[in-house]
């Protein structure tokens, strides 16, 4: 499965695309790495991913405008938000706007494994 | 606009020792916790969260280049620029700050972080008297600092 990230953080970009490739997750590429929403659908129309990871707060746009449009792009795309507002009802809200599945930050390196693995289980 | 309470303000000590169990394994020691009578000499490398919403102030993040560098390598990462360092502090000070809204709230805002090189000091804008953790991880020592209040 293709996989894009989407985060401000250098830091986490690095730290998913590490996780992913040395974490033995079964058939998934990094096509893409994105520093905002609006970055990350100019990359996916040109790689368009299976997978995304997307943070919530971002400059430029933000993840919630991003799900939404990337939704609209490519609908059977599974997002897995992971993001620092760990409140029960920025998860929910971010499953209402068609995410697949919700990391807090911080997480592990199993959490987000294990995360990915749902997400991608998903149709 | 409201002081916080004490519960309210223990949520950043409880969210910084979390940040560095979860990420690091390696659990800090919290030195020390208290409200600050005067500026404050930070470290070099900040990043500064802004509240908005149903709160008002931000929280600043303030670490030495070496605590930043091993929690780099620590994660595996190769780049140790300063460029990198500074985003490693903003993304702490953004887990800190989001991690806020499960105590908080939703209705609790945060801004992008913002990331300062300079250890010019802080200045509490919105307290009279911020509220000042300091840590110790790896031998290295840090801060956060949470200058914020409750909108009435």
């Amino acid at each position: 499965m293709r996989l894009l990230i989407v985060d401000d953080s250098n830091m986490i970009r690095s730290r998913i695309s590490r996780v992913v490739q040395n974490g033995g997750l079964p058939n998934i590429s990094l096509v893409g790495l994105a520093r905002n929403g609006a970055e990350a659908i100019r990359i996916a129309r040109s790689t368009k991913p299976e997978v995304i990871t997307m943070d919530l707060t971002m400059p430029e746009m933000d993840g919630v405008e991003c799900i939404g449009q990337m939704l609209k792009l490519f609908p059977k795309v599974n997002i897995l938000v992971v993001s620092a507002l760990s409140d029960k009802s920025t998860a929910i809200a971010a499953l209402k706007l068609g995410a697949r599945g919700f990391v807090a930050k911080p997480f592990s390196d199993d959490e987000l494994k294990m995360a990915l693995l749902d997400v991608m289980e998903v149709r | 606009m409201d002081a916080l309470q004490q519960g309210e303000l223990k949520l950043f000590v409880d969210s910084v020792r979390r940040y560095f169990e979860v990420v690091t394994r390696q659990e800090p020691q919290i030195t020390s916790a208290f409200l600050a009578t005067t500026d404050l000499d930070g470290y070099d490398y900040n990043g500064i969260v802004t509240f908005s919403g149903s709160y008002n102030g931000h929280v600043i993040v303030s670490m030495p280049p070496q605590l930043l560098r091993e929690l780099l390598l620590l994660q595996g990462e190769t780049d140790l620029s300063e460029g990198n360092l500074l985003d490693a502090v903003g993304e702490i000070a953004n887990t800190l700050g989001g991690n806020a809204r499960k105590t908080l709230g939703s209705s609790l805002q945060i801004s992008v972080p913002v990331k300062l090189h300079g250890s010019a000091g802080i200045t509490a804008r919105v307290r009279k008297h911020p509220y000042v953790i300091t840590l110790k991880w790896n031998h290295q020592p840090a801060m956060v600092c949470v200058d914020m209040s409750r909108r009435s």
